[in-house]
C-alpha cells in the first residue's frame, strides 16, 4: 500500500463518526489534564489502559493519543496565569507567558500560546505524514555520543537562561545536576544519594521540582509580599485580540520551532520538555532584542509552546515506527498498544495500516479541534486570574499538591514538594534563578547516562565523541554557542573602554 | 457575574478531578479496611485451620509495576480469567503499586503479613533486585503460591552482523571480551545483563570483561540498530517486530527447546548449539508471609484451575507467553536454588550487594 491509500485511510478512519467522537474525548479530557498544574497525559492514560479493554484498538489509541497532545495543548494554561507548570512539557512556556499575564495581557498570551500551539501540531503532523515512512531511520541515528553532545548543546544556554549574576547561575545549575543523580544509577545498578529510603531510589520526578521551585515558591513570594501592590496583582485579562505585528512576531518562531521540535521529538528520550527549553534557547540566541526575554516576550512564548507540541507528533515516529517509547507517556501508550493486542514496530505500518494512519490523521483533526475548543475558552479561563488573591493561591498549592500526589501516589513526594517549594522562595530571595537548575536537571541525567554508555562502548577514549559526524557537529555548535558570547561581552567592553 | 463564571468553571475542574481521583480513592478505602480486618483474619484462620479455607472478603492483587508492563498484564489477565471463569467468586481488584523495580510494591506487600486477601505478581526481578541491595525484600520474605508462565530471552544482532550463531559470537569474545558491546534495558546484575552473562559463561568467556550498557529508557534496540552496540539482551517478545521487518537477526533464545509461533519457532535455541545453558523468566503469583497452609492450598488449586483453563490458553497464545505451572512448594524449591545459582554469578561478577 503506498502513503497516499494509507493517509486515505487514516482519514477514512478518523472522520468516522466514531472516529470523530473519540478524537474530541480525547483532546477535550487532554486539554482538561492538562491544565490542571501537575496533572499529566501518563497518568490519564494509564487509567484509561483498563476502561479501554475490548475496545476497538484503533479507536481507542486515537483517544489516548488525543490525551496526550491534547494535554500538552492545555498545559501552557496554567503555566501562564499560575506560574504552575500544568504537565513538564510547558516549563518553559511559564518563562515569558507568566510575566505576560502579570502585566495585564493574560487573554493574548492564552491566544499566543493556543495559536502556536496549533501551529506546532499541524506543521508537525504535515511533516509526520510525508516523511513518516522514512523517519523511523533519524530516530535511530542517534547513538550514546550524539546524545552526550545535543545534551552539551542544551546546557551551552545556561548563561544565556539567566539574568545578572553568571556564577549564580552556574551553582544553581550544578545543584540542578547533583539532585539529576539522586537514585538507582542504571550503569552500575548501584543506589546513589538515597540514604538507605526506598523513596528515592527512583530520583526524583520532574514535576515535583518543577512546580516546587515554580508554584510553591512563587505562591509563597506572594504571601510574603503580599502587601506590596505592585506584585502579582494582575486583574486585568487584556483583549485576546492579536494585533498584525503581534501575528508577524510569533509567526517567526512559531514557525521555525515546529519543525526543530518536530526533529528533538523524534529522538526517543528527548522529548517535549527538551524541545521546548532548547526553542526557547535558541529562539533567544537569534532576537534581535534578546533582552526583551523572560519578561513578557510574544517570541518566548511562541517559540517553547509551537516546540513542545511538534515535539509530542514527533514522539509517535519512533513509537509507531520502531516500537519503541521515546518518553514516559509513549512509554504508557506502547503499554496500550499491548494490551490492546497490537505490537507496534517497523510492521505495523504493512500488518495494520488502519491503526498507523488512522492515529496520524486524527492527530490533525484533533488538533483542529483543540483550537476550536480552546479559543473561544479563553475569556473565561483567564479570569482564573480575577478570583480573589487568597482563594487562588490555596487553589494553586491545592492542585499543586494533587498533581504531585498523583505522580505515584506517595505522601513522600508531598514532602519533597513542600521542601523544593522553600528552596525555590531562597533561591527567589537571593537572586539565584531557577530555569538553569530545571534545565540541569533535565539535561543532566541523560547526559551523564550517554556519557557513561559511550564510555563503556569506547573503553574509555574521549574520542568517540569526535570520530562520530552527528556528535562532532553538536560539539563545534556547543562550543560556538560557549565562546560567541564571551567574544562579543568583551568587544562591547572594549568599545565602551574606547568612547569612555 | 464574571466571577461566577471563574468560580464555577473552578468547580467543574474540582468535579473532574473527583471523578478521576474517585477510583484510587475507593481502592485506599478498600486498603485501610483490610489492614484493619487482617488481624482477625489471622485468628480466625489460625483457629479453623482445619483444611478448608475461602476468601471472605474482595482479594488485592498488586503489579508492583505500572500500567501495561508485563507484571501489570498477568495480574489483569489473570484477575479478569478467575472472576469471568467463576474460579474465584469473590471480586478481583487490581492494584499498580509501582517504582523502583518493583521494590516499593514488595514493601507494601511485606506490611499485609498474615492477610490471605493480598497477592502479587512477579517474576525473575524478585531474585535480582535484593541480590542487588535494591530491595530489603525477596522471595523468602512472601509466600510462593504459584507459578504459571514463562518467558525466555533472546541475544539479537544486526542483520548484517557478522556472528552467524551463538559459538561464533562467543569464540570472537573468549579470543577478546571487549571487541563486543551489550546492550540490555536493566542495569547490571539484573535480567538482561545475567542472562547474557550465564550463557557466555557455559560458553567459556570471561564475565568479568563483558562489556555491557544498560539503556533503560526502552532505547537498546536503537543502540543496536544504530551500531553503538552489538548484541540485544532481551526478552523474546521484544524482538519478533524487528526480525519480521528483516533489521535484525536472532543468535540464540535461553529456552529449553524451540518455542512456538511462527517467528519464534525459527529462533535456535542456546541448547541446540551446544551451550548447556537455559534461563526462564518465570512469572507466578506470591502472597504475603504467615499464610496458612489451608489458604496456601486453596490459592494454588485456584491458580491451577487458572492455568487449565481455555480462557487462559487464549491469552497466553495472544501474548506469546508459554505455560509453566509449578505448585508451591515445587516453586518455594525453585526460587531457592535459582538465587543461589544467581548469587554466585553475581559473586563473580562482583556485584553482589553487602
Amino acid at each position: 500500500m503506498g502513503a497516499l491509500d494509507g493517509i486515505a485511510t487514516g482519514f477514512q478512519v478518523a472522520l468516522s463518526f466514531e472516529g470523530i467522537m473519540f478524537v474530541l474525548i480525547g483532546v477535550f479530557v487532554g486539554t482538561f489534564i492538562g491544565m490542571l498544574p501537575g496533572l499529566g497525559p501518563i497518568s490519564a492514560i494509564a487509567i484509561m489502559i483498563p476502561i479501554t479493554y475490548g475496545m476497538d484498538p484503533t479507536l481507542a489509541l486515537v483517544m489516548m493519543a488525543g490525551v496526550y497532545y491534547g494535554a500538552v495543548f492545555g498545559g501552557s494554561t496554567s503555566s501562564i496565569l499560575l506560574n504552575a507548570p500544568g504537565i513538564s512539557g510547558t516549563v518553559a512556556s511559564a518563562f515569558d507567558g507568566y510575566p505576560m499575564a502579570q502585566q495585564g495581557k493574560a487573554g493574548k498570551a492564552l491566544a499566543i500560546a493556543a495559536i502556536s500551539s496549533f501551529a506546532g501540531g499541524t506543521i508537525s503532523v504535515i511533516l509526520l505524514m510525508i516523511f513518516a515512512p522514512m523517519l523511523a531511520s533519524v530516530a535511530i541515528s542517534f547513538g550514546p555520543p550524539a546524545y552526550f553532545a545535543l545534551m552539551l548543546l542544551g546546557l551551552s544556554a545556561i548563561a544565556s537562561l539567566s539574568e545578572g549574576s553568571t556564577i549564580k547561575a552556574t551553582i544553581s545549575a550544578v545543584v540542578g545536576f547533583m539532585i539529576a543523580t539522586i537514585g538507582i544509577d542504571p550503569q552500575t545498578g548501584t543506589s546513589r544519594f538515597s540514604f538507605g529510603s526506598a523513596n528515592l531510589l527512583d530520583g526524583i520526578d520532574f514535576l515535583v521540582i518543577a512546580l516546587g521551585l515554580f508554584a510553591i515558591a512563587e505562591v509563597c513570594y506572594l504571601i510574603m509580599n503580599r502587601k506590596k501592590k505592585s506584585i502579582g496583582s494582575a486583574k486585568e485579562i487584556g483583549s485576546l485580540k492579536l494585533s498584525k505585528k503581534d501575528f508577524k512576531e510569533m509567526s517567526g518562531p512559531a514557525g521555525r520551532q515546529s519543525f526543530l521540535g518536530f526533529i528533538l521529538g523524534i529522538l526517543p528520550g528527548a522529548g517535549a520538555t527538551i524541545a521546548s527549553f532548547i526553542s526557547y534557547i535558541t529562539e533567544k540566541k537569534i532576537a534581535k532584542k534578546p533582552e526583551e526575554f523572560g519578561k513578557g516576550s510574544i517570541k518566548g512564548l511562541a517559540a517553547p509552546e509551537a516546540s513542545n507540541n511538534a515535539a509530542t507528533s514527533g514522539a509517535f515516529v519512533p513509537l509507531l515506527s520502531l516500537g519503541i517509547p521515546g518518553s514516559g507517556t509513549t512509554a504508557v501508550m506502547l503499554g496500550a498498544f499491548l494490551v490492546l493486542g497490537l505490537q507496534p514496530g517497523p510492521m505495523l505500518m504493512t500488518d495494520r495500516p488502519e491503526v498507523f494512519w488512522g492515529i496520524i490523521a486524527s492527530m490533525y483533526i484533533g488538533n483542529i479541534f483543540l483550537l476550536i475548543l480552546n479559543l473561544p475558552l479563553i475569556p473565561y479561563i483567564a479570569r482564573l486570574l480575577t478570583i480573589p488573591r487568597p482563594m487562588l493561591i490555596s487553589l494553586v498549592i491545592m492542585f499543586s499538591f494533587i498533581g504531585v500526589y498523583a505522580i505515584s501516589f506517595s505522601t513522600f513526594d508531598l514532602y519533597l514538594l513542600l521542601a523544593f517549594g522553600v528552596i525555590g522562595l531562597l533561591m527567589r530571595m537571593f537572586a539565584f534563578p531557577a530555569p538553569p537548575f530545571i534545565l540541569a536537571f533535565i539535561l543532566g541525567g541523560m547526559m551523564e547516562q550517554s556519557f557513561r554508555q559511550s564510555m563503556t562502548i569506547s573503553d574509555g577514549s574521549l574520542s568517540i565523541f569526535f570520530t562520530n559526524n552527528i556528535s562532532l557537529v553538536l560539539i563545534i555548535v556547543s562550543v560556538l554557542s560557549f565562546v560567541f558570547p564571551l567574544v562579543q561581552a568583551i568587544r562591547t567592553r572594549k568599545k565602551e573602554k574606547a568612547e569612555a | 457575574m464574571k466571577k461566577f463564571l471563574a468560580i464555577s468553571l473552578f468547580i467543574l475542574l474540582l468535579g473532574f478531578l473527583a471523578a478521576c481521583g474517585g477510583e484510587e480513592a475507593e481502592e485506599t478505602q478498600a486498603e485501610s479496611e483490610d489492614s484493619e480486618e487482617s488481624a482477625d483474619n489471622n485468628e480466625s484462620a489460625d483457629s479453623g485451620s482445619d483444611g478448608e479455607w475461602a476468601p471472605e472478603q474482595n482479594i488485592e492483587m498488586v503489579a508492583p509495576a505500572g500500567a501495561g508492563g508485563g507484571w501489570d498484564t498477568t495480574a489483569r489477565m489473570a484477575a479478569q480469567v478467575l472472576n469471568e471463569e467463576g474460579i474465584i467468586d469473590q471480586s478481583i481488584g487490581v492494584v499498580n503499586k509501582e517504582g523502583a523495580g518493583g521494590a516499593i510494591g514488595w514493601s507494601y506487600i511485606a506490611n499485609q503479613e498474615g492477610n490471605p486477601h493480598h497477592l502479587f505478581v512477579s517474576s525473575s526481578p524478585i531474585l535480582l533486585v535484593p541480590l542487588n541491595g535494591q530491595s530489603d525484600h525477596g522471595h523468602e520474605d512472601f509466600t510462593p503460591i504459584a507459578n504459571v508462565i514463562a518467558d525466555y530471552g533472546a541475544f539479537a544482532v544486526r542483520e548484517d552482523a557478522e556472528w552467524e550463531n551463538l559459538n561464533e559470537l562467543f569464540e570472537q569474545m573468549k579470543e577478546d571480551p571487549s571487541s563486543v558491546t551489550v546492550v540490555g534495558t536493566s542495569s547490571p546484575g539484573s535480567m538482561d545483563h545475567i542472562q547474557f552473562v550465564r550463557f557466555a559463561k557455559a560458553a567459556g568467556v570471561d564475565i568479568t570483561k563483558i562489556k555491557y550498557v544498560s539503556a533503560p529508557d526502552a532505547e537498546g534496540i536503537t543502540q543496536l540498530l544504530n551500531g553503538s552496540a552489538d548484541v540485544f539482551s532481551t526478552g523474546v517478545g521484544e524482538v519478533v517486530e524487528q526480525v519480521r521487518a528483516g533489521e535484525i537477526r536472532v543468535l540464540g533464545v535461553t529456552a529449553e527447546e524451540r518455542l512456538e509461533g511462527e517467528v519464534m519457532s525459527e529462533f535456535p535455541t542456546a541448547k541446540e548449539q551446544g551451550i548447556d545453558e537455559v534461563f526462564i523468566n518465570w512469572r507466578g503469583f506470591f502472597g504475603p508471609a504467615g499464610m496458612t497452609d489451608a489458604q496456601v492450598a486453596y490459592y494454588e488449586e485456584k491458580l491451577k484451575e487458572l492455568s487449565d483453563s481455555e480462557a487462559f490458553a487464549d491469552i497466553r497464545s495472544n501474548y506469546g507467553w508459554n505455560e509453566m505451572f509449578m505448585g508451591s512448594e515445587e516453586y518455594q524449591q525453585f526460587l531457592d536454588e535459582e538465587k543461589e545459582n544467581l548469587k554466585g554469578l553475581l559473586e563473580e561478577l562482583d556485584l553482589l550487594a553487602e
